[in-house]
């Protein structure tokens, strides 16, 4: 039993890191038309193979499972990451057709994720993707949206653009059973909110330090340090469940699910939560579009609705149990 | 990263699983007086002699010497089996006193205390807080005055509690008549017992008589039971507070769970004035479910920290993080419970038997206040671990 990242778990954090900070550092965002994976992106993550990295090695991936996909995930989270990254590994997952799934392995072919919404289906991500990928707790689909016509929306989070789609076609690409791509997709987008939550405790922590009122530094008035400290406490909390959930995953424990659905909460309130005091405790700075920490809160808000919102999640959770 | 328990440590479960089945006290803890303290005697003594004494203790010292795992292990059983809870008059004695002596005690002290703190034989206090230092710690002003072979005693302690059943006390006085602050502190190990001692309860909120004013009178205490260096008793308490604040409420992270699942229970059989079940409000609903995940949480908190123990050999600096959310999460759990209820959460009579989560609630500042408040915990956080400013 050890509940960190160890040994290689800690090269693949470092691995993530270094790539995120290179490839899609958190101040693209401030730059027009900055939403999504452009296809040049697309390619450089894929030939890094973090696209393949839960694939079975037979299936031209890493053979790595629910923890590195964890590891991996948090630090798209720390820099914003668009959730193109998470579509584009699970659709992976659904494919059973190699040429289609070498093809989503290069980052050839895009895919958008699609999501209900009212009557209607909301398009996340990848703008130029000619497939979508739905996901559901007990399978998934990926279909062609070649020709079908979409209306853009305004979206309120830079990293990821949103349209509307009357009805998801039929062309259905390839299909997935059981609860392996939804678990995954909700292990992801925890382990995303789990980075925010830390990129936003980080980034107040850092200015605490520096930044001087009424001849002081603000880290030293207790109305400032507490809430620092119930930031940390928050990601404290969400980095332990999500670590647990992440590992009994991979162990295939029949209570993962409830572990997962946790984490996920946790993670998702900690984001929430984090960003909100990160912008407050900063002061007028944190409200100016130049800021990072307005691009974290609304990443928070966008993860916080995928793969279990509040509500579900609390009505799954209630009734659940777990083993030793 | 895994979840994997060993095949010894699955064992340990089974043989400590099957021993609490059938040895766990059966007739309910007396709440107040000698007879609580007689039992928790008892239950420890039974314990100690069926060899589950001490599960992470050295075996030099009597202990069973295995790891933090297996301890975490023991107190979920414990939990389960709805054993004598953990923090009673046994307490101070097991989770800080003993560990203290193991880190910083002489030979003699070692060989002396720990087998009788195994066996319930010696009960312990802590008298370091005081009337004007509590938070302040460092402000304590009971003064020892260095004679020969002797440390006499004068002044008062605060808060001790349950000095009056206890056989010894963790004594933090000043010995250096001209020092201040953290310097010329002493740890001593005082016998309850000795002439000019004299012990006055304080009543609580709770209807009990736990804590208590100690008075210091020429209490003579040999140089002997200094525990470290004299002068240098502010490290030694340090250590006690990092045991305190390291294990402290281990029983309790494990046991939030069942506690949560229990009140679940209590929801799913309990109406609300308006005559629907407490279960079907949505706000009742998700204060559980949420309260579920925290619980989950802080187990999962609870592994990771003592299998990092585990291979570092030391606790880390999450202990205060620890403590902020086992007790906001216990006292939401209780206020909880209070919208369930209804108008039974209003009726007490200081039995905690009769009326257990109002106890429970009323003991829910208890828990954020004593062993420094939360306020306290989010200072240390900011310190050490976010390496903020100081305030102070
Ligand atoms: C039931 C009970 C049992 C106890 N048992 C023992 C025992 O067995 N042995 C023992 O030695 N002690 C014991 N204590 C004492 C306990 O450790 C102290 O009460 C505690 O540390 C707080 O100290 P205080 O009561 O003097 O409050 P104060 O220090 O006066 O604090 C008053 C308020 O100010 C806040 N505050 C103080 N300083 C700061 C600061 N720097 N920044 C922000 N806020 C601050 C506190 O959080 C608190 O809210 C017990 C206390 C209780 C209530």
């Amino acid at each position: 039993m050890f509940l960190a990242p160890d040994g290689d778990e800690i090269e693949i954090t470092n691995a993530a890191a270094d790539f995120m900070a290179n490839a899609m550092p958190i101040e693209r965002l401030h730059a027009a038309d900055s939403a999504d994976m452009n296809a040049a992106l697309r390619q450089s993550v894929a030939e890094m193979g973090w696209f393949a990295l839960t694939l079975p090695e037979a299936d031209g991936g890493s053979g790595l499972g629910p923890v590195e996909h964890a590891l991996f995930f948090r630090e798209v989270g720390r820099m914003s990451g668009p959730i193109d990254v998470l579509t584009q590994c699970l659709a992976a997952m659904v494919a059973d057709d190699p040429q289609l799934r070498a093809a989503l392995l290069a980052g050839e072919r895009a895919v958008a994720l699609a999501v209900p919404s009212g009557s209607e289906t909301r398009l996340l991500g990848a703008r130029d993707a000619g497939c979508a990928l739905e996901v559901t707790q007990t399978g998934a689909r990926l279909v062609s949206i070649a020709g079908a016509q979409t209306v853009e929306r305004p979206a309120l989070a830079p990293a990821c653009s949103m349209r509307l789609l009357p009805h998801l076609p039929d062309a259905v690409l390839a299909t997935a059973t059981g609860a392996h791509v939804w678990q995954m997709g909700e292990l992801g987008t925890a382990a995303m909110l789990l980075g925010i939550a830390e990129a936003a405790l980080d980034l107040i922590v850092e200015y605490a330090k520096i930044r001087e009122t009424f001849g002081r530094k603000i880290g030293a008035y207790q109305a400032v340090r507490h809430p620092c400290a119930d930031m940390a406490l928050r990601a404290e909390t969400a980095r332990c469940q999500l670590w647990y959930a992440a590992a009994a995953l991979a162990e295939g424990r029949e209570d993962a699910g409830t572990h997962l659905d946790a984490a996920k909460h946790l993670c998702n309130q900690a984001a929430l939560m984090n960003t909100d005091a990160d912008i407050q405790l900063h002061g007028g700075i944190g409200v100016t579009d130049e800021h990072n920490a307005h691009l974290l809160l609304k990443q928070a808000m966008l993860l916080g609705k995928l793969f279990g919102g509040k509500r579900a999640l609390l009505g799954q959770l209630l009734t659940a149990q777990v083993q030793d | 990263m895994d979840l994997k328990y060993s095949d010894a440590d699955r064992e340990f479960r089974a043989r400590a699983r099957a021993w609490l089945a059938v040895n766990v006290p059966t007739a309910p803890r007396p709440a107040h007086g000698p007879a609580s303290a007689q039992f928790d005697r008892d239950w420890q003594r039974k314990m100690y002699e069926h060899g589950w004494a001490g599960v992470a203790w050295p075996k030099e010292f009597g202990g069973l010497g295995l790891s933090g795992l297996q301890q975490v292990i023991w107190y979920e059983e414990l939990g389960r089996a709805r054993a004598p809870h953990y923090i009673n008059t046994t307490y101070i004695a097991l989770m800080h006193a003993g560990p203290t002596l193991i880190a910083r005690g002489t030979q003699s002290q070692k060989s002396f205390h720990l087998q009788r703190i195994l066996s319930g034989e010696s009960l312990w206090c802590q008298g370091f807080s005081e009337p004007n230092a509590g938070s302040d710690l460092a402000a304590l002003k009971t003064r020892g005055r260095v004679e020969d072979d002797v440390i006499v005693v004068n002044g008062s302690k605060m808060w001790t509690t349950d000095a009056m059943h206890a056989d010894y006390q963790e004594l933090l006085i000043r010995t250096d008549p001209g020092s201040e602050r953290h310097k010329g502190l002493t740890w001593l190990i005082c016998d309850m017992k000795l002439p000019g001692i004299d012990i006055k309860p304080i009543r609580t909120m709770l209807q009990d008589e736990h804590v208590n004013m100690v008075f210091y009178d020429e209490v003579r205490i040999p140089k002997a039971n200094v525990v470290g260096e004299i002068n240098g008793g502010w490290s030694t308490a340090l250590s006690t507070l990092s045991f305190e604040r390291g294990l402290g409420f281990i029983g309790d992270q494990l046991e939030l769970y069942e506690r949560v699942n229990r009140v679940i229970d209590l929801a799913g059989k309990t109406r609300l004035e308006s005559g629907k079940l407490a279960i079907e409000d949505d706000g009742i609903a998700q204060k559980l479910a949420s309260l579920k995940a925290d619980a989950l949480a802080i187990r999962a908190m609870t592994l990771a920290h003592i299998t990092e123990s585990d291979r570092t050999g030391q606790p880390g600096p999450q202990g205060s993080l620890m403590k902020l959310i086992v007790t906001a999460t216990h006292k939401s759990l209780s206020e909880t419970v209070g919208d369930i209820i209804g108008w039974d959460f209003l009726e007490f009579n200081g039995d905690r038997a009769a009326h257990p989560w109002t106890y429970d609630y009323l003991w829910s500042w208890v828990f954020t206040i004593s062993g420094g408040t939360s306020e306290i915990q989010r200072e240390i956080t900011a310190d050490r671990l976010l390496g903020l400013p100081r305030a102070r």
